[in-house]
């Protein structure tokens, strides 16, 4: 097919999904995830380990439920996964190679998700 | 076969002569299914609110002025279909003159400043020069842009950061792969704050004709690492 193409006809952008703002917000969503992630594993282990803490530790039973919850790690996994697939994404883009948008989003979500997912039947013993 | 649709139109109204602020006004459109949003805007005016003021021309997608926003999104008014509940707002981040007409000078200057035409080396000799076919259909491709400013009006970077736009980048590449053209494109892309972008390619899924101004982007930046900017070089 020739480059050189009519405009569409008929457009439907206002209805459908705008892949490049979806990305976009889930790129820095994960990005800041990771970061408070790693922030609050760093205190909460702190807290756990070191017996200067040991009074705060003994105050705080929850924290334990807390770090077994499935559902963290797996929104965890999914950001790491998408925030790297997608940093690699635009890495691959300068460097000359083409993807399409909606075959890397998707991709990029199915991949991710499936890290998360593995975190869940982790936990399920699965 | 198009079936009756009854629409809600809210319409953001400004004159700047009158208004201190600008609103928004709702109109009931009773209209049909395969109406394009630029269809609702023309019975708004002919029925109900002659005073508002938008713009178009072609009405087939091939001369840019009905952009407009519509539910958030730009797009061209002449060829998005119509929605039962659409907000239609003029294009940002431009100045409004009055309702959905924006202020296009600054566009105009700006492109104007880019010099888009081919800057030779030496005099035009008048009449055709060879070009290699592919890179005459891929110039060709490029240069079906509008300037609709749709893509500059849903960039992302456009709205946070010091980056002219999708548009006046594609355009910079389309000189860069001119042959005649001896400009350093690229510097002038990054002037006009090419690295701001965030490759989201949100300019290529929006653009009404089918263009990409990311790849345009992507190129540039793949010609700063690896060098080279003349395909035909």
């Amino acid at each position: 097919m020739s480059k050189a193409t009519l405009p569409r006809n008929t457009t439907r952008q206002a209805e459908g999904l705008q892949y490049g703002d979806v990305a976009r917000t889930l790129h820095r969503f994960s990005g800041a995830a990771i970061i408070v992630f790693v922030l609050v594993h760093v205190i909460v282990q702190a807290v756990r380990q070191v017996p200067m803490f040991a009074a705060l530790n003994a105050g705080a039973p929850w924290l334990q439920t807390m770090q077994e919850q499935n559902w963290v790690h797996a929104i965890l996994f999914f950001c790491i996964a998408f925030h790297t697939l997608y940093g690699l994404k635009l890495l691959a883009g300068e460097l000359g190679f083409t993807i399409r948008y909606q075959t890397a989003f998707w991709g990029i979500v199915g991949v991710s998700a499936l890290f998360g997912l593995r975190e869940v039947l982790r936990y399920a013993g699965i | 076969m198009p079936t009756d649709i009854k629409m809600r139109a809210e319409i953001r109204r400004y004159d700047p002569s009158v208004d201190a602020e600008p609103h928004y006004e709702t109109f009931e459109v009773a209209g049909q299914d395969n109406w394009r949003v630029l269809d609702v805007i023309r019975s708004i005016y002919e029925r109900q609110a002659g005073d508002l003021a938008y713009q178009f021309a072609c009405r087939v997608g091939r001369c840019g002025t009905c952009a407009v926003k519509v539910n958030g999104v730009p797009v061209l008014a002449c060829q998005e279909r119509c929605k039962p509940e659409m907000k239609i707002e003029p294009l940002t981040p431009f100045p409004v003159l009055r309702d959905l007409v924006v202020d296009r000078s600054e566009i105009e200057a700006r492109y104007e400043q880019h010099a888009y035409a081919p800057q030779r080396k030496t005099e035009y000799a008048g009449g055709p020069e060879p070009i290699d076919p592919l890179l005459a259909e891929d110039l060709c491709h490029k240069g079906s842009c509008l300037a609709c400013m749709v893509c500059v009006s849903g960039c992302p970077a456009v709205e946070e950061r010091a980056f002219d736009g999708p548009a006046f980048m594609l355009k910079l590449r389309h000189m860069a792969e001119h042959p005649a053209d001896s400009g350093n494109r690229l510097e002038q892309a990054i002037d006009a704050g090419m690295l701001e972008c965030f490759g989201c390619d949100l300019c290529t899924q929006l653009c009404p004709a089918d263009l990409s101004p990311a790849q345009a982007i992507r190129d540039f930046r793949r010609d700063m690492i690896f060098g080279g900017s003349k395909k035909h070089e």
